[in-house]
């Protein structure tokens, strides 16, 4: 059973924060405290500036002697985060995980992560790859997944839906087939011409 | 009104107060020496009153020396509560004897060593030397509150001498344009009015010696004279600092607040307010000097056991708890565990 007392504290001290450590929790829904969502602001002078990524945050029954199950929900072009599922590689959320860190320690462990890859460990071998053969192009790239999926998306997605209406398909096909693709705009294009 | 009314208010649960004084003297003599001080102090000033004893100069020194310890900015606390009693006994008995006390009063100050014959002068024409009273008792005070103190006397006597009837509220705002002029005078610092402080200190009372009618206000200077101003004076002027007001305590607290204090502090310091880092619950003192780990990791002793039940490694350094015994009988217990947690991690190391 997960320690209740606990996570509420944690929750609010970590809120009370957010405007400072740039990191912070909710409930994911408010029936169970072990389903959690964590945001955690892109650290400046990287790609990820300015976006915001959602974690998804499952505590275990065993919490805070056993890890919690952290994932990103927003897409990250990281070397040790999965780009397909958002799967994180990182030790304290493994093997070195102490019950004296917390969800924030956490958070802002990812923050750090997010500010110094370590392809030499990678989750996602591609990005790995990428990062240490093209440097450029890897920081473009995360550049661009950032303004794409970490930004609100919102606007840009009515721009996306208005562009890709313009070269002719129809608003309810586009629509659909961007948020199949989590608003990629190129792949909703290859999309609606294969398709 | 002003004083005057809180003359009489503070009077009638003083009488009370120093009846009860007069019965346990004997236990409040225990308590500190500094107690023992004063009392020996408010003793020798009762009989000079009551029983017209000669007063000698040596208990007039300790008069005037007490005065500034009472003055002081920060007065303990018990102290001050026995002093606003103390100064109600004042104040009683003037009333009861008022003629003779007061004029013993006259002649104990006649005979402090720092009387000079100009206090002889007639109280009316005298303000400057009021001034000079303020001056003088600044600095042998040594203290910016009793400084303000010592010029109260000086505000009370003008109220007397030119007012003539204290419930002049007219007389107040002159008070206070003295007391700027005071300041200003303080500012100044001139060593040679220590001299003259003697004989200014002393005026005010002279002015309500030859009037009996005058008697409940007559003993008021003396008052002023002992203490420092009370936090809910009116008179208090609002540059005092606040400072004195946050160190005094109401006086109905007496004793028992401040060692009732002592208490928590003390417990404060035994009891670390820590709490576990791994439940979040509070630490007893058991779980306080529960020290598993050589790195100092502290942690209550249900998370430990838990852990040891677990990898059995420390929170702090992520390091093996060794097996040392923690406990009497379930060391053998705990040291098979932490084989066991041993074996396990050397059997997963290598992975990394």
């Amino acid at each position: 059973m997960v320690d209740v007392s606990r996570v509420q504290k944690e929750l609010t001290e970590c809120n009370r924060d957010r405007e400072v450590s740039g990191v912070s929790i909710a409930l994911h829904d408010g029936s169970t405290i072990s389903h959690l969502t964590g945001t955690i602001a892109g650290p400046l002078g990287t790609p990820y500036e300015g976006g915001t990524f959602l974690i998804d945050i499952r505590l275990p029954g065993g919490y805070p002697f056993e890890p919690p199950k952290m994932q990103f929900i927003t897409k990250v072009w990281h070397p040790n985060i999965s780009s397909q599922s958002g799967a994180i590689c990182l030790d304290i959320l493994k093997d070195q995980w102490s019950p004296a860190l917390t969800l924030k320690t956490a958070l802002l462990s990812l923050q750090a992560l997010l500010s110094a890859p370590a392809p030499d460990d990678p989750q996602d071998a591609v990005v790995a790859q990428q990062y240490l053969r093209d440097y450029s192009t890897f920081s473009a790239t995360a550049r661009y997944w950032t303004e794409a999926f970490a930004k609100s998306t919102s606007t840009g997605m009515e721009e996306k839906v208005q562009k890709l209406v313009e070269m002719g398909f129809p608003e309810d096909m586009v629509r659909s087939v961007l948020k199949s693709v989590n608003g990629d705009e190129n792949m909703a294009l290859e999309k609606l011409c294969s398709g | 009104m002003g004083y005057d009314a809180m003359a009489h208010d503070a009077s009638s649960p003083a009488a009370r107060d120093a009846k009860k004084r007069r019965g346990n003297r004997s236990a409040k003599l225990k308590q500190s020496k500094l107690d023992v001080r004063r009392e020996q102090w408010l003793s020798q000033v009762k009989d000079g009153k009551e029983v017209k004893t000669l007063v000698s100069p040596a208990a007039a020194a300790g008069a005037n020396s007490g005065s500034p310890i009472l003055a002081s900015p920060h007065p303990p606390l018990p102290r001050r509560g026995a002093e606003i009693r103390a100064r109600g006994g004042e104040l009683l008995d003037y009333k009861e004897d008022s003629v003779g006390a007061s004029q013993d009063v006259c002649s104990s100050d006649l005979e402090s060593p720092m009387h000079s014959p100009v206090s002889c002068i007639p109280p009316v024409g005298c303000l400057p030397q009021h001034h000079c009273s303020g001056n003088g008792g600044s600095q042998s005070l040594s203290g910016d509150s009793s400084a303000w103190s010592s010029s109260r006397s000086v505000s009370d006597a003008d109220d007397e001498d030119t007012g003539g009837s204290p419930e002049n509220d007219d007389d107040d705002d002159g008070v206070l344009d003295d007391w700027e002029a005071v300041a200003d005078a303080l500012s100044l610092g001139d060593n040679h009015n220590h001299q003259d402080s003697g004989p200014a200190a002393t005026p005010a009372v002279p002015a309500s010696c030859p009037e009996p009618a005058n008697a409940t206000t007559g003993p008021e200077p003396i008052k002023s004279r002992t203490s420092a101003w009370s936090p809910d004076d009116v008179f208090r002027p609002q540059s005092l600092p606040s400072l004195s007001k946050h160190a005094s305590f109401p006086a109905s607290m007496g004793n028992c607040w401040t060692s009732m204090g002592i208490g928590y502090a003390q417990k404060g310091i035994l009891l670390l307010p820590i709490s576990c880092p791994i439940c979040y619950e509070d630490l007893d003192p058991t779980d306080s000097s529960f020290l598993p780990c050589p790195c100092g990791f502290h942690l209550c002793l249900f998370c430990h056991k838990r852990i040891l039940e677990a990898d059995g490694r420390c929170p702090g350094c992520r390091k093996q708890y060794n097996s040392a015994p923690s406990g009497g009988g379930t060391t053998g217990n705990e040291q098979e565990t932490g084989n066991l947690c041993l074996s396990r991690s050397y059997s997963v190391g290598p992975r990394y």
